[in-house]
Formats: structure tokens, C-alpha cells, sequence
């Protein structure tokens, strides 16, 4: 194989490359503002790092070549029962394992309903989403506060810090790296999204994958509605509902084919969330309006998207 | 290949919305409830009817192609605030900001096949770029405020049901024109059958992919001006919060894909529509919480998925069974 030019390697760099410029814009535009840089770092972190966690696991999901719009969803059932086991305990640790416990049971559900069943697992998590959303609607109901579920912001303040957070997301993504990295898991996923019939052919059992990317997944749901609880710990019925969608975004933003395969990467999901976090930062510090902050978002995400394609464009419109 | 006679197929195409109206009306009277009692319970059927059919049209123009489409609620909702916008400061009737809608969501569907086209990022991709411009550009164009329409009793004025009726009528027979008695449509059919060999063939594919995207925007610039004449506003959504309105599309898209072996696939689509309608009259006529009604419509969808998907065994068991006893 030929050494590759440097416009050939860009592709593969653009995603890192474009959190890094998206870093220097932030300190550059907050010194022209004369904006407060630190307390605007500490916004990116914990808007980043649910979304982080969830979409860390979420690439399990997506390297099958799967897609999974209920994550949101399955966030936001995760803290709502999670906050009411606090409520109903007062312990912590009760808390961390109602969260965790509730998103591997709904992971579980999705995972075996498509795989029993051989439904689409796209449309299978489209029904899941649903349900989940409506489930939100009920606990609220049941839990006869109004429109939200309180946990007192004083019990959850000790862990509302940034190292707490980060700590928790530097732990689940060494575990996912170690799966995906150096477990076969990680290679059989990657062929089976890059492959599918000769991954089957070759003896990988898809739906045995497919369960345990969706439990893998479903534990960074659980530490996402942890964290979430922790920061925001009033929570209603729109709780996390953004996350599906973001998590999608992350994912392709961190420079990972949707399609899955052999080019997933762990670190994607990372580089793809705190690049949102950022940019929404900047938007934030120019003051621009939601409707043109949220234009100028998309236009970056296609171009991002559009330069780590690089030359994989083929003559054929991409299905 | 056994053919299927004329009445056995139309039997078979029924099957689905005869069955569901059966039951519902059985439920119906269980509950001392009439489905069509007045006037507005079939306003609201036939609103159903049109709003489905043509989000579902929308939808499966692309998909069968292989292009999922997120921005679909955006288009509606872009094209629904320019149209009312300029009937608020234009003061003109109901079919011209019909017609507004209709061209704007075309053209807002060509640039999003423009970009597909141009950048060969995956549909998928490009759409939930797109979602997110279509939603910024909206809320940027209205400040945020939205469209209210609620004193032009003209435009409330075309929620009627003749205007449903007809609005469907004329977008069925147009897409089943385009779709089955074209070239545009031999051309589409190729490519959902055998992409490569069509385009080797000589076909078009980026001229056909942008008049889908085309066809598919104008449909929901319809859904788009229904929903501001029926509620006489358009309010904004943010961060993907237009996408829902997809989600309605896929139980008729798979019913209309079942009834499709018996007829024309487009009729079939049509038909899983009546079949949702149905539903949500069913479910306003009992007074259905929201909640409950996302989860009867989640589960109906998980088990014609479970139906279709298993096709094969399930039929085979019970031939096998019905084999056994005689």
C-alpha cells in the first residue's frame, strides 16, 4: 500500500481537528467578549457529558449498523424512577442502581423484542420511544407533584462537580475501549457492520451481539440519568428528550459512519459530544438568536461531516 | 405464478381498515359510544385521512429508496409559517397560500436533495442536517413567536371535509400518475429494484432523487397549510422537535406495504391511513389519555412488525395444524 498524501489523511483527523479548532474559537470569542471562559468550560462539561456517556455506549449499538432513537427516552424513564427510588429511600447508592438497573431491563426489552421477534431494530426503538415517552407521562401522574419529580438539589450537591463527572466518564469509556478494543466483541461488531453476511457466514451470532451492545449501551444510559439527576434534579416529562437526537449527532460529528463497521471508534462518540458542547458555547457567547445559533449548527455539522468523508464518495448516490 | 382473482384481491385489500372499524365499533358500543356521531367526528376522520395519507406518501418516496428522511416535520413547518406569514401580509385566500405552502416545501425539499446530491453524505445524515436548519430558519424567520391565523376565518374556513377529500383525492391520483404511469416512475422503480444496474443502464439516479425529494416536500407543504388552517397557527420547535410528526407514518407505511400485494401499493398506503384514522377517532372518541394512545399505537406497530416479519412460520404453523386435522 502507497503512503498516504496529506489530503487523503484529513479525513480520518477531521473530527479531532475540528474540536480543536472549536476549542480555540471559544477561548478567542470569549476574549473578544469578555466572557467569563471558566464558568462557560464548566457549562460544556456538564452539557457534554451526559450526552457523552450515552452516546460512548450507543457506538456498541451503532457499529452493528443498528440505530437507536429511544436512548433519549430510555435516559429520561431511568432518572424519572431512579429520582422517585431517592425519594422513596434516601439513599444514593439506591438511586445510582435504580438508574442503572431500569435502563439494562429496557435494554434488554429492546435488544430481545428485535431479536426473538427479527424486527427491524430501527422501528422496534421508533415503538420503544413511544412507549417510554408515554411511561414518562404516567410516572409524573403517579408521583402526584405537579409536572415533575424533585429530588432536593441539597442531597445531590456533593456529586455535582466536574471531576465526579468526568471521573465517571473516564471509567465507562476505558470499560467500552477494553470491550471494544481488545475483547472480540469489539472485532465482531465491527465486522458484522461492515459485513453482515460474511460475519454470519463465519459463525458470529448477530443477535448474541446485538444484546450485549444494547446492555453495554444501556449502562451509559444509566450513569446518563445519574448524572443528570445530579445536575438538573427537577425532572419532568421533556427530561433528556434531546438526547436520542444528540447522541446521533455526536456519533457522526466524532467522525464515526453511521453505517458502522470497521471505521466505529470509541473515542468518536466523545470527541462528537464535547464538539456540540462547544459550539453551542460559542453560539451562546455571540449572542445569536436560537433560530440562526441552531442554522449555523447544522451548516457545521454537514461540513464536518462532509470533509471526513473524504474521497470514500462513490459514483453511485450513498443509501 | 398463481394469479389472485379480481375480488379475492379487493377482499384481501379491505381486510386491514374492515377489520379495524369492526372492531373499533365493537369497542364503540361496549362502551355506549358512537364512532361517527356528528359532523366533527368526521372532520376529523377525514383530517386524519389526508394528514396520514400524505405524511405517509411522503415518507416511503424516499425510504423504498433507501433515504430516510427526518426533516420531514421541518419542511411542513417551514413551508406552513412562509405560507401564513405572507397570507397574513398579503391577505390572500386559502388556495393561494395553499399553493404558497405547497411550492415552498418543494423547493425546500429540492435543496435538501441538492445537498444529498452535491455532498454524498448518507440521506440519513443530511436529513437530520437538514432538520435542524429547516427548524432554525423557521424560528429565526418568525422570531420566534411563530404564525397566528386565528382572526382569518377565510383560511380556518377550508377545514372542511370536502376540502379533505379533494385535497387527498387530487394528491393520490397525482402520485400514483407520477409514480405508475411516467417515466420519472419506471425510473424510481428501477432504482428502488436494482440501483447499479439502473444507473448503468443510462437512468438519472441525481434527477431522480431530486424530484423525490421534490415530490416528497410538496406533500408535506399540504400537511403543512391542513394543520395551520385546522388549529389557525404554527408554533416553532427547536432541537428536533418537529420530528414526531414521522412517527405517524410508519404503521400505515407497513400496512399499506401488505395491502400492496393485492393492489396498487399507493392505494394501499391510502387505505393503511383509513386504517390509522380510524384509530385516532377511536381514541378521541373514548376520550383516550395521550399517554395510553402513544402506547396502543407503539404496540400495534410492534405486533404487524412481529406479523410481517414472521409471516412465514406463523402461516406455516397453522397450515401445518390445518393439514394435521383434516
Amino acid at each position: 500500500m502507497g503512503k498516504q498524501t496529506i489530503r487523503e489523511r484529513i479525513p480520518a483527523f477531521a473530527s479531532i481537528l475540528g474540536l480543536l479548532v472549536l476549542i480555540a474559537a471559544y477561548y478567542i470569542v470569549g476574549a473578544i467578549r469578555d466572557a467569563n471562559v471558566a464558568y462557560g468550560l464548566k457549562a460544556v462539561v456538564n452539557q457534554s457529558v451526559v450526552v457523552a456517556l450515552v452516546a460512548t455506549g450507543a457506538v456498541f449499538i451503532y457499529t452493528l449498523g443498528s440505530f437507536d432513537i429511544s436512548l433519549g427516552a430510555a435516559t429520561g424513564v431511568s432518572a424519572l424512577l431512579g429520582a422517585m427510588a431517592y425519594n422513596a429511600t434516601g439513599s444514593l447508592a439506591v438511586m445510582f442502581l435504580v438508574c442503572v438497573g431500569v435502563a439494562v431491563a429496557i435494554g434488554f426489552i429492546n435488544s430481545s423484542l428485535a431479536s426473538v421477534f427479527n424486527l427491524p431494530i430501527f422501528v422496534t426503538t421508533v415503538a420503544m420511544m413511544s412507549v417510554l415517552s408515554a411511561f414518562m407521562l404516567i410516572l409524573i401522574g403517579w408521583n402526584g407533584a405537579g409536572d415533575t419529580i424533585k429530588v432536593k438539589a441539597r442531597d445531590v450537591r456533593p456529586l455535582d462537580n466536574i471531576p465526579f463527572k468526568v471521573a465517571i466518564l473516564a471509567a465507562y469509556i476505558a470499560l467500552c475501549w477494553f470491550v471494544f478494543t481488545l475483547l472480540p466483541t469489539g472485532r465482531e461488531a465491527k465486522f458484522i457492520g461492515g459485513n453482515p453476511v460474511c460475519a454470519r457466514l463465519s459463525g458470529i451470532n448477530e443477535k448474541k451481539l446485538a444484546v450485549i451492545a444494547s446492555l453495554i449501551s444501556a449502562v451509559g444510559i444509566g450513569l446518563g440519568a445519574f448524572l443528570t439527576i445530579v445536575y438538573a434534579p427537577t425532572l419532568n416529562k421533556d427530561t433528556a428528550s434531546s438526547i436520542g437526537m444528540d447522541v446521533i449527532i455526536a456519533i457522526v460529528f466524532g467522525g464515526m459512519p453511521v453505517s458502522g463497521g470497521p471505521r466505529s471508534r470509541i473515542l468518536s462518540a466523545v470527541v462528537g459530544a464535547f464538539s456540540m458542547g462547544f459550539l453551542s458555547q460559542i453560539m451562546s457567547m455571540l449572542n445569536l438568536g436560537s433560530g440562526y445559533g441552531q442554522m449555523i449548527k447544522a451548516a457545521i455539522f454537514l461540513l464536518v461531516v462532509f470533509i471526513a468523508l473524504g474521497s470514500q464518495r462513490g459514483k453511485l448516490l450513498t443509501r | 405464478m398463481k394469479k389472485r382473482p379480481l375480488l379475492k384481491k379487493l377482499l384481501l385489500s379491505l381486510l386491514i381498515p374492515c377489520a379495524v372499524l369492526l372492531v373499533l365499533e365493537a369497542i364503540a358500543l361496549g362502551k355506549g359510544v358512537r364512532l361517527f356521531a356528528n359532523a366533527d367526528s368526521w372532520k376529523l376522520f377525514f383530517r386524519a385521512v389526508a394528514n396520514v395519507t400524505l405524511t405517509t406518501f411522503a415518507l416511503s418516496i424516499n425510504l423504498d429508496s433507501g433515504r430516510f428522511d427526518f426533516s420531514l416535520g421541518a419542511v411542513s413547518m417551514l413551508s406552513a409559517t412562509v405560507a401564513g406569514t405572507l397570507a397574513q401580509q398579503w391577505g390572500i385566500g386559502p388556495w393561494p397560500t395553499l399553493a404558497i405552502a405547497v411550492a415552498v416545501a418543494a423547493l425546500l425539499g429540492l435543496i435538501h436533495g441538492g445537498v444529498y446530491v452535491l455532498t454524498r453524505i448518507p440521506p440519513i445524515i443530511v436529513s437530520l442536517g437538514m432538520a435542524l436548519f429547516y427548524e432554525g430558519c423557521a424560528f429565526a424567520f418568525t422570531g420566534g413567536k411563530g404564525v397566528s391565523l386565528v382572526t382569518r376565518t377565510d383560511i380556518i374556513g377550508f377545514s372542511t371535509i370536502g376540502n379533505y377529500i379533494l385535497v387527498t383525492a387530487v394528491a393520490v391520483a397525482l402520485i400514483v400518475l407520477l409514480f405508475d404511469f411516467t417515466r420519472f416512475g419506471a425510473n424510481y422503480r428501477a432504482l428502488v429494484s436494482g440501483q447499479k444496474i439502473a444507473v448503468e443502464t443510462g437512468i438519472h439516479e441525481v434527477g431522480n432523487a431530486l424530484g423525490c425529494y421534490a415530490v416528497s416536500g410538496a406533500l408535506m407543504g399540504v400537511v403543512g397549510f391542513i394543520s395551520l388552517a385546522n388549529t389557525g397557527s404554527q408554533q416553532m420547535a427547536l432541537n428536533f422537535g418537529s420530528i414526531g410528526i414521522m412517527f405517524t407514518a410508519f404503521l400505515p407505511m407497513f400496512i399499506g406495504g401488505w395491502i400492496g400485494r393485492y393492489i396498487n401499493k399507493r392505494v394501499g398506503i391510502m387505505l393503511g391511513a383509513v386504517s390509522m384514522a380510524l384509530i385516532s377517532l377511536a381514541f378521541a372518541r373514548f376520550d383516550t389519555a395521550s399517554s395510553v394512545q402513544s402506547i396502543v399505537s407503539a404496540l400495534l406497530l410492534v405486533l404487524f412488525l412481529i406479523y410481517l416479519n414472521n409471516e412465514f412460520a406463523i402461516l406455516s404453523k397453522f397450515r401445518g395444524k390445518k393439514e394435521a386435522e383434516s
